[in-house]
């Protein structure tokens, strides 16, 4: 399903260009759950970016399907972007004006769903999460746990082939977390795709792949020989 | 409390001070606001509102009739029955019981000679007990009384006005006892008037005043002291102190009906209907004469009050612009104040120190205001007065009165806009404020800043609405076919009585001036009027028309326009039938006239039947048919271009008995430029008589312009203070824009990053942009179709409501909403969500 080779990211600083993501190589297939790990600052919320095509500043291939995203301007990524991709944000990003209902509606609202069907999509995923009571409270009503769990569930209400999940149950308590993994398991199996960023090792053990992210490097991925640790940055 | 006040002041200071930006273009916006209004209100003021410089002026009052009355009156405006004969008026100051005084006046034009060197002067003609009535006192000399206006041109005295003697004399206090020659009569000056006082007539600023009892000298040709029926003079009277006007008006009633009662005996030939109107019916009211007469305030009542209107809208919108301002910078405020409430302020105390910030600016403002108003009110001064700027005594320089108005508006002002953005700090909730979540407080400033934008777009679609029906007014007056063609053509006015000419030579004269203006080298042709066109004349007499049957009550008046041979070639009116007037219609020939199409259409129902009938001047069975219609041409505009176009009989100079009396407009059919032509022209007429000197000499065109002064300056004033006030609005609207997609950064790159199409982001902006807008548009457009009644007499050829006029003005509005909401568009369809997400 996607094909990166030789991803590159850098943000101009100064003088010269820090790099963020270096030749990053990655294969993910249609079904797979894949866990992307590494320390803070290592690139893993670029990365994802990167995937979820809300980033533009890259360089390299991306293979999206039978696209070739990096020949695709902005319009059509975002064309893919709304016709695949459900993103849950590291620091959930609800609309604060919005309340929760309207929240979970809003990505069904740019997808062309009938007025209709989206009630019912939303009223599912209300149920599904368990905040059918908090439908008519707007974020800042909300404590950050349950933040965090509106942000999943506006990612997965449009029923997309690709989750790209920024540390989804940062700030759940465990049980909650687990529900969540349950829950993106249970996609998975449907034959969702999954890609999450986590520190926590028992998230990590839903997925059937973890790749180690560090530097901007890809440290380690099962799938690939591990790229030599040279120089991580230039400039 | 005192202390309380001067540290609030010292931070309001401190607040200018180091807001320095801010602060001036708050106190330039406000300053043009108060500055137009005062300036306009300067002219209002005079124009409308002020009383005399004379004595106690709420004792004065003006007489008016109404009822029917016969003969002949002179007009220079207002209503007919402003206008009294000499014996009626002397009647009523002898026979009257309640006034302290009862003063006559009649303004003209005199020919005033002083060492040999000849000039037109505005004279007013007055009664001997005039200052003395009013309470006025001279600048040196004495004015005059009593005794000094007994016997007809016994006592040829003169007072001078205080300018022209500064003027004219240069101030010189040796011309007292001296003889100056008006109308070439010698008079002596006994005194000057002082320097505040003009005339009892507003609009009027004259240069000499002489005596009633010196009429046949200062109106050559015409005296009618004895002529009851000729009425001419306004008559102003002081009632006795404790005298109501009403008790006033009871008593004078009385005499004015037995005053009639005696006329109607004088009166050959009467209907009882007549005798009713005539004595019954009529009746003498008792104006309030604290303001003086003043014609050209009913023709400008409405003008300014528009202008006023339009002034006040515009400080309106100064207003809701600063208001909009500041309730910005209170965003910045709010941690500041809530941590002064944190600390134990009153509310009072917060609004204190917000008034004060706000009274500073304001005070500012309106102190540039004031310094600004004179230059734009001489600007309105110069472009009322048509022609001649200098007779306008308007002071454009505000006085106290002024200043106090200015005052009151810049409180009133700064009240209005400072209290706006307190109602943000009313009761804030302290605790997100302290911790500078300020989102709260930037949702009521947004909201408060989309009202003060939408405000502004709503009152300058008003003004611009306006400025769009009186543009068209505008062009329809200027584009109008006069009927005549008015290019090419030089008019100017000759008074020969002034220069000392008797009747018996005036004929001759006239002769030499047109054979002498014809040969010059540049014009084609020339002729010449006692009824000039687009100048606001008529001469109106009532006629009988042979073979029509008047009904009762029709009103005969037709326009009696003198003229000379080649009139109607020079003007260029064409003959629709028979033929024009000629030289062969001399003093001896058949009495000839030719009328007009409308009076042939109305009289006869085609112009070739009027060929060959008669008419005589008058109504009753004694009228002479004497005059026969020898000739129709087309109609042409005559008082003024709104006007509809009178019917008209054009008689030939030399035919009519007045031909020896009346001052003539002279029209010159040049080949170039007419203002060319000018100076040959002067020096012809010095040529003939060094004595004779022309009145306001100008082309046609100039004159056409003159006269659309008023609608000009309107047109200018709504489009300038509508332009103003949009471009305020739309920079209003690019800074709310700009302000909330910049709030909304975060929400628009969450939007992208769910899917949305950067149409529906532009969508977003816009749906702000048409919301506010639309809003204002609704609100104002029902609001501009009802005040636009106020505009209608004003208007020419246009509707009030014309839909066509609103729908452009409306689209101009919107597309200057679209135009301010660009940047911000373009900037949020922009939205990197990259950017916008990391930002937390
Ligand atoms: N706009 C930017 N300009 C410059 N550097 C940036 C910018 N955005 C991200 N970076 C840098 O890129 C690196 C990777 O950031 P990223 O957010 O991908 O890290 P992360 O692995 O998600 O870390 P965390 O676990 O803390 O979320 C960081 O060093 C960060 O400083
Ligand atoms: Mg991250």
């Amino acid at each position: 399903m996607i094909q990166l080779r030789n991803v590159e990211r850098s943000y101009k600083t100064g003088a010269g260009a820090t790099y963020v993501l270096r030749r990053i190589n990655l294969d993910i297939q249609a079904g797979d759950f894949v866990t992307v790990m590494g320390p803070s600052g290592a690139g893993k919320s670029t990365m994802l970016s990167i995937l979820g095509m809300l980033d533009d500043g890259w360089a390299g291939e991306y293979h999206f399907l039978d696209h070739a995203v990096h020949k695709l301007d902005r319009k059509k990524r975002a064309d893919l972007n709304r016709q695949y991709i459900g993103f849950v944000f590291q620091s959930y990003h609800l609309l604060d004006n919005l309340t929760v209902y309207e929240n979970l509606d809003v990505p069904l609202s740019y997808r062309n769903v009938s007025r209709g069907q989206r009630a019912s999509m939303v009223a599912e995923v209300l149920d599904r999460f368990q905040i059918v009571g908090k439908k008519d409270l707007y974020p800042s009503q909300l404590s950050g746990g349950q933040q965090q769990l509106v942000g999943v569930a506006r990612a997965v209400v449009g029923n997309p082939k690709l989750i790209l999940a920024d540390e989804p149950t940062g700030n759940l308590h465990s049980s909650q977390a687990k529900e969540i993994m349950e829950l993106f398991k249970k996609l998975n199996d449907q034959g969702t795709t999954i890609v999450q960023v986590t520190h926590s090792e028992a998230n990590a053990a839903y997925g059937n792949r973890t790749i180690q992210l560090f530097d901007g490097w890809i440290a380690n991925d099962p799938k690939n020989e591990p790229v030599p640790n040279t120089t991580a940055s230039i400039g | 409390m005192i202390d309380a006040l001067l540290q609030d002041l010292r931070y309001a200071v401190r607040m200018v001070r180091n807001n320095p930006g801010f602060s001036l273009i708050v106190a330039m916006t406000l300053a043009l606001g108060i500055g137009a209004n005062t300036a306009i209100f300067t002219l209002l003021d005079q124009i409308l509102l002020r009383s005399l410089p004379v004595r106690d002026p709420q004792q004065l009052v003006q007489l008016q009739f109404v009822g029917s009355d016969s003969g002949r009156t002179s007009s220079r405006g207002g209503s007919p029955g402003d206008y009294f004969s000499y014996p009626m008026y002397r009647d009523l100051r002898d026979r009257s019981t309640v006034f302290n005084g009862v003063l006559a006046t009649y303004a003209t034009q005199v020919g005033v000679q002083w060492h040999n060197q000849p000039d037109l002067a505005t004279a007013e003609l007055v009664s001997g007990n005039y200052f003395e009535t009013l309470g006025v006192h001279p600048a040196m000399g004495r004015l005059f009384v009593q005794s000094d206006d007994v016997v007809q041109q016994a006592k040829p005295v003169a007072v001078l006005s205080f300018n022209y003697w500064q003027r004219r004399f240069g101030g010189d206090p040796g011309i007292l006892n001296q003889t100056v020659v008006i109308n070439a009569h010698p008079f002596t000056v006994i005194g000057i008037a002082p320097k505040n006082f003009h005339s009892i007539v507003v609009e009027d600023a004259p240069d000499v005043f002489a005596t009633m009892m010196m009429k046949a000298e200062i109106t050559p040709g015409w005296n009618d002291l004895d002529n009851r029926r000729s009425r001419w003079l306004n008559i102003f009277a002081r009632l006795k102190p404790g005298v109501s006007r009403n008790q006033g008006e009871a008593e004078i009633n009385n005499l004015w009906h037995s005053i009639r009662t005696d006329e109607l005996k004088d009166m050959k030939v009467h209907s009882a209907t007549f005798r009713e109107k005539f004595v019954e019916k009529s009746r003498v009211n008792l104006l309030d004469g604290a303001r003086g007469f003043s014609p050209l305030r009913d023709v400008l009542r409405t003008p300014l009050l528009i202008v006023m209107g339009m002034v006040g809208l515009v400080m309106l919108i100064a207003c809701a612009n600063v208001a909009g301002l500041l309730s910005v910078r209170a965003v910045g405020r709010m941690k500041e104040i809530s941590v002064r409430y944190a600390l134990g302020a009153r509310r009072s105390r917060i609004l204190q120190q917000l008034l004060i910030e706000g009274l500073l600016l304001g005070l500012a403002g309106g102190a540039v205001g004031v310094m600004l108003s004179p230059y734009i009110s001489a600007l309105l001064v110069q472009r009322m007065a048509s022609g001649s700027p200098n007779n306008l005594p308007f002071s454009v320089s505000p006085d106290l009165r002024i200043l106090a108005f200015s005052f009151v508006l810049s409180l009133v002002v700064s009240i209005l806009f400072s209290l706006a953005p307190a109602f943000h700090f009313w009761r804030p909730d302290l605790t997100p404020a302290l911790k500078q979540q300020t989102t709260t407080a930037a949702g009521g400033t947004m909201r408060f800043r989309r009202a003060s934008v939408g405000i502004q777009i709503g009152l300058s679609l008003l003004l611009l609405f306006g400025a769009g029906l009186f543009a068209r007014t505008l062009y329809n007056l200027r584009t109008l076919d006069a009927g005549f063609a008015t290019d090419h053509l030089l008019t100017f006015g000759i008074d020969p009585k002034l220069a000392g000419y008797q009747p018996e030579q005036i004929p001759a004269l006239y002769q030499r001036l047109l054979t002498t203006l014809g040969a010059l080298p540049g014009v084609r042709m020339a002729a010449a009027t006692n009824d000039p066109l687009l100048a606001n004349n008529n001469e109106s007499t009532n006629v009988t028309v042979s073979g029509y049957n008047a009904k009762e009550d029709e009103d005969m008046n037709v326009e009696w326009s003198i003229v000379t041979p080649s009139f109607f070639s020079t003007l260029e009116i064409p003959l629709v039938a028979g033929r024009g007037i000629g030289e062969q219609d001399g003093p001896d020939a058949a009495k000839v006239v030719v009328i007009n199409e409308s009076m042939a259409r109305h009289f006869f129902g085609d112009p070739q039947r009027a060929i060959g009938q008669s008419l005589g001047s008058g109504a009753g069975n004694g009228v002479k048919m004497a005059l026969q219609i020898v000739g129709v041409v087309s109609d042409a505009k005559h008082e003024t271009l709104r006007n509809e176009v009178p019917r008209t009989v054009f008689v030939p100079l030399l035919q009519s008995k007045e031909a020896g009396f009346i001052p003539l407009q002279f029209y010159a059919r040049t080949s170039q430029a007419p203002e060319s032509t000018a100076t040959t022209i002067r020096a012809a007429l010095q040529r003939i008589d060094s004595g004779l000197v022309p009145d306001t000499m100008r082309s046609m065109e100039a004159q056409i312009d003159d006269s659309l002064n008023t609608e000009r300056m309107i047109a200018l004033l709504a489009a300038s203070f509508g332009v103003l006030a949009a471009l305020l609005a739309a920079v209003g609207l690019y800074g709310v824009l700009a302000y909330s997609t910049a709030q909304r950064t975060r929400e628009i790159g969450i939007r992208i990053a769910l899917g949305a199409s950067r149409t529906a982001v532009v969508r977003l902006v816009l749906s702000e942009v048409a919301m506010l807008v639309g809003l204002s548009i609704a609100v104002a457009v029902p609001l501009a179709l009802s005040l636009s009644r106020l505009l209608r007499s004003q208007l020419f050829g246009v509707s009030n409501n014309d839909p066509w006029t609103l729908a452009a003005i409306t689209g101009l509005v919107a597309a200057m909403a679209l135009l301010a909401a660009w940047i911000p568009m373009r900037r949020a369809a922009g939205v990197d969500p990259m950017v916008a997400l990391r930002y937390e």
